[in-house]
């Protein structure tokens, strides 16, 4: 799981010609890099990406704005879908501090994974909110730790304030099987989506 | 994480932002083997670039195989653009709403896996 910047580089096929990503997110311990390696068909990888915000509005006495420096980490990972086509699954914390670099990631991917920790809900509104607002497509993704209570949907989607066109998902991440049906799931949502569009 | 004493405002020559937007972190990344580049005019982190990318890679593992911040890459690269020594596929994803039949693609290329 660990990644390492001194292992070789797996190549793409030379006849791929382009790829295509989707996000996985969610709060700190939820499961990401655990998703993204699951699916992974190369050992994840991780990039630290540093990211300045702009602090407060007012210039400080040098006459410069003040900045913050934040480092994030970004696990990542690959699946060769054909001859032509490669798909990246980016790892990324959802957190409304990180919108630096969502706006980055977000920019040309398909749709998010939002991993959710039922037991503790509250911790993924800053990042729904986050997707609605930028109008990402999204579906939520319950992770099930051994101890997850077996919430109704209807329960968990007020909980979440979930638009119906939301889909809840459940997933054991650690499961190859069920990381992959649940990638299936999801991007065969985005198509049903697609298809109702004018 | 990141290797060596210098900062990424340094390896850029003061750059922060990449000049062009088909430097995505998923766009891929190839040398172009024939291309007459003079080596000494690049930087170390540029001459690890070239040697990396000897067959396809994306922005994102050169980042992460280089230990350098994908912004970082992507300036870098667009020099490496601009001298003609590498090749990027930008994003297959181009437009505002995604098209059917790229979500089509994905879904049978996913449920072929193994």
């Amino acid at each position: 799981m660990a990644s390492d910047s001194s292992v070789e580089p797996t190549y793409l096929p030379s006849t791929v010609q382009g790829a295509v990503k989707i996000l996985v997110t969610g709060p700190f311990g939820v499961g990401k890099t655990t998703l993204v390696g699951a699916l992974s068909e190369i050992a994840p990888l991780r990039t630290e990406e540093t990211m300045t915000t702009a602090g407060a509005d007012v210039d400080d006495l040098t006459g410069r704005p003040q900045k913050t420096t934040t480092t994030v980490a970004l696990d990542f990972g690959r699946i060769t879908l054909n001859q032509h086509l490669a798909l990246y699954l980016f790892g990324t914390p959802g957190q409304q501090r990180f919108w630096p670099l969502w706006e980055d990631l977000s920019c040309g991917a398909l749709g998010a994974i939002a991993l959710v920790d039922s037991r503790r809900i509250e911790e993924s509104f800053d990042i729904l909110g986050l997707l609605e607002e930028h109008r990402i497509p999204f579906a939520v993704a319950v992770n099930v730790f051994p101890d997850t209570p077996d919430y109704p949907d209807e329960e968990l989607r007020a909980a979440l304030d979930l638009l119906p066109e939301v889909p809840i998902l459940a997933c054991d991440v650690r499961d190859e099987d069920a990381a992959r049906r649940l990638l299936i799931d999801f991007v065969d949502h985005l198509r049903s989506t697609a298809l109702e569009l004018p | 994480m990141r290797r060596g004493p210098v900062r990424p405002y340094v390896i850029t020559g003061g750059r922060s932002r990449a000049s062009r937007n088909v430097l995505e972190f998923e766009s891929l990344v190839r040398t172009l083997p024939g291309a007459a580049v003079d080596r000494t005019a690049l930087n170390r982190e540029q001459q690890a670039i070239l040697g990396l990318c000897r067959e396809l890679l994306s922005i994102a593992e050169v980042a992460a195989h280089l230990g350098l911040p994908i912004s970082v890459v992507k300036v870098l690269l667009g020099d490496l653009l601009d001298l003609g020594a590498v090749q990027v596929l930008p994003p297959v994803r181009q437009a505002e709403q995604v098209p059917l039949s790229l979500l089509e693609e994905v879904l049978v290329g996913l449920r072929q896996l193994r």
